[in-house]
């Protein structure tokens, strides 16, 4: 038995004297495609925010793959295989959406902060660009620099990056977030796509896109995670459905 | 096959750089031009190492003379130990230096980007002024260091004695420097400084310790800076404290920006720019430094991607042949600009007659070869209605201009949709 990709015990996160995360213990095995709802202000985004070190735990622990990240910096979790995707588009605005990509995997090929090497001779790091850029469906905006892409073709470019390293834990911060109904259709397949053979942990608001893709979901409430559990479980479970009461969560 | 032809395209660029640097000299031979010349490729290599901050990594620096002007000064003094390094080489010790310097103090001030790097470069720069009067042994105090870079036969009779034999050392270093600091360009590190200039954030969520990516790029630009100083040291003989000073990290913030951080070539467009308007209007007028200020207001104003910019801008336009559109607009545009631009002079160098830089003597001062009394309420009732007069009809004529140049990026983009 392996250890799971990701395990959170106890974790906190106080700002001032609010605490927004109020002791979350989850594991996540390795190969699950994971889901984590819950109301606005529940605290999902910081939870990501904790467990990709954006921010410092207040208390508690984060193992990723059986070993204790906890007090990391951001860097140094990318670089043991977590990689995350933002909820508003963070990506290299000035550089062309290639160089976007090529950025994004050059520190998984070894390369470093090497000044040594000439990128255009870099096969590895050319190649697997393209093959992600092709995965993304941007491979007619190859050299447009990304700051100038359409908003769905951006979030497209959010989560080439996020897989481009080759981490086997990714995070998507709401990837469908803002997108027409066709445009989440197509992000849905992509994550799918490029979700195989790794573990994916999800914070998303449209449910229909969390019941199709999620093997397991979490539900966050103010600071707690109230259930966990399949799709179906979760959605037959009485004290979710009461958090959720008069929202989308009942037609869902 | 693209790749073959950008590479054959480098090439050309490269030859034809290396050919210019070396026939210059032949064609602009008299003193004076060598001696500019050779300010221009000490300036050019220290303009592109500036660049690597400001342009390549987001990093805005006020002191950045401080790698300078310590590679000048250990230059000079590991000339005068005549530990029989050749002249040729000792630029290498500037470089050193430099990038010692770098180690050292970049430690302090790449810890944070932003706001926070611009005020700490400014501190040490500050501090390493001042500690250059603290240490007189060092730094020579007020006199400075001086050496002499004759220091023997030197090799196949080149003793670096005659000016044209500095140009052609300059040139030389000007070259591998600026070959050097293109290809950091196309590496992972220099693709990396790029990332975190766009995005520091996200550079440390695909790997990278952005902190230690500004302090390698700062490292590196030490030692460019450093090599610099050390021809800037052989090339004049002497260093004072000036060359550490902020207003040479100025200087050097001046011709980047002018000439255009965006691109690689455009600090060397501004440090020839720069030097060669340095020269002539500081021969010209006393109110040339304000006249700098002023031309530096209105690039930030109205040309923020410096010159390298526009030319990329028009360039395409030629391409497009597509010039034609805007000539006419911007020689409606020349017009008034003169008026504003005589009108304007006039008006600056009557105030510098009057307040006590007068050349005839008196309030008499002598502008496009005209005497014009500056106490004379006249002359500056004409020169402000002729500047004004300028002023309000420019702007209808930039009017104009823009209207074509929306045209023209109108025809521009549909061309490229089509």
């Amino acid at each position: 038995m392996s250890a799971p990709a990701l395990r959170l015990s106890g974790v906190k996160k106080r700002f001032g004297r609010s605490e927004i995360i109020k002791g979350v213990d989850l594991t996540i095995p390795m190969g699950e495609r994971h889901a984590i709802i819950g109301p606005n202000g529940a605290g999902k985004s910081t939870l990501f925010n904790l467990i990709s070190a954006r921010f410092p735990v207040t208390a508690g622990r984060i193992e990723l793959k059986g070993e204790d990240v906890t007090g990391l910096r951001p860097f140094e979790i990318n670089r043991k295989g977590l990689s995350r995707s933002f909820q508003i588009t963070n990506i290299f605005p000035r550089l062309t959406v290639f160089e976007n990509l090529r950025c994004a995997v050059l520190w998984s090929l070894g390369y470093k902060y090497s000044f040594w090497h000439r990128l255009e001779g870099l096969r590895d790091a050319r190649e697997k660009a393209e093959q992600v850029l092709e995965d993304i469906g941007l491979m007619r905006r190859r050299d447009t620099p990304a700051g100038i892409l359409s908003y769905a073709e951006q979030r497209a470019l959010e989560i080439g990056i996020t897989i481009a390293g080759g981490a086997d834990v990714i995070l998507l911060d709401e990837p469908t977030a803002g997108m027409s109904r066709s445009e989440t259709d197509e992000a849905v397949a992509l994550i799918r796509r490029v979700s195989e053979n790794r573990t994916l942990v999800m914070v998303e608001h449209d449910m229909s896109v969390v019941f199709g893709l999620a093997d397991r979901i979490s539900v966050l409430v103010y600071g707690d995670i109230i259930a966990t559990g399949a799709p179906g479980e979760i959605r037959s479970n009485a004290t979710v459905q009461e958090a959720y009461l008069g929202t989308s969560f009942a037609h869902a | 096959m693209s790749q073959v032809l950008l590479h054959r395209n480098r090439l050309m660029v490269w030859g034809g750089t290396l050919a210019v640097m070396a026939l210059l000299p032949v064609v602009f031979s008299q003193g004076f031009a060598i001696s500019l010349l050779c300010q221009i490729g000490i300036m050019a290599i220290f303009a592109l190492s500036y660049n690597m901050l400001l342009g390549q990594t987001g990093l805005l620096s006020f002191g950045h003379a401080v790698y300078y002007g310590l590679g000048a000064f250990v230059t000079l003094h590991v000339l005068n130990a005549n530990l029989g390094i050749p002249v040729t080489l000792l630029p290498l010790a500037g470089g050193a230096a430099g990038l010692l310097a770098g180690i050292v103090l970049g430690w302090v001030s790449t810890k944070r980007a932003g706001t926070t790097f611009a005020m700490i470069s400014l501190g040490i720069g500050e501090m390493v002024a001042a500690s250059s009067l603290m240490f007189p042994g060092f730094f020579g105090g007020e006199g400075g260091v001086s050496g002499n870079r004759v220091t023997g036969k030197g090799l196949f009779g080149i003793t670096y004695g005659p000016q044209i034999e500095m140009y052609y050392l300059i040139a030389g270093w000007a070259f591998v420097c600026m070959i050097a600091m293109f290809a950091l360009t196309q590496t992972p590190l220099g693709r990396m400084a790029n990332a975190v200039r766009d995005n520091p954030e996200r550079a440390e969520f695909v790997g990278y310790n952005p902190q230690w990516v500004r302090y390698l790029m700062l490292v590196l630009s030490g030692l460019f800076a450093g090599i610099a100083g050390g021809l800037t040291a052989l090339n004049y003989e002497i260093v004072t404290a000036e060359s550490l000073s902020a207003h040479t990290s100025g200087a050097v913030l001046l011709m980047a920006f002018v000439g255009g951080v965006g691109f690689f070539y455009g600090p060397v467009i501004g440090a020839v720019l720069i030097t060669v308007l340095q020269i002539a209007v500081a021969g010209l007028t006393k109110a040339w430094l304000f006249y700098f200020g002023v031309f530096f207001l209105v690039m930030v104003l109205y040309a923020p991607g410096g010159l390298a910019s526009l030319l990329v801008m028009h360039k395409r336009l030629w391409q497009a042949r597509m010039m034609g559109w805007l000539l006419p607009s911007y020689l409606l545009a020349a017009v008034p600009g003169l008026i504003l631009f005589g009108g304007t002079i006039v008006m600056v160098e009557m105030a510098y007659a009057l307040l006590g830089g007068a050349e005839l003597g008196g309030s008499e001062v002598k502008v496009f070869g005209f005497v014009v009394d500056a106490s004379s309420g006249l002359a500056w009732a004409a020169a402000a209605i002729v500047a004004g007069l300028g002023m309000l009809l420019l702007k209808r004529a930039l009017r104009e201009v823009s209207y074509q140049w929306n045209n023209v990026h109108a025809a521009l983009t549909r061309g490229m949709t089509a």
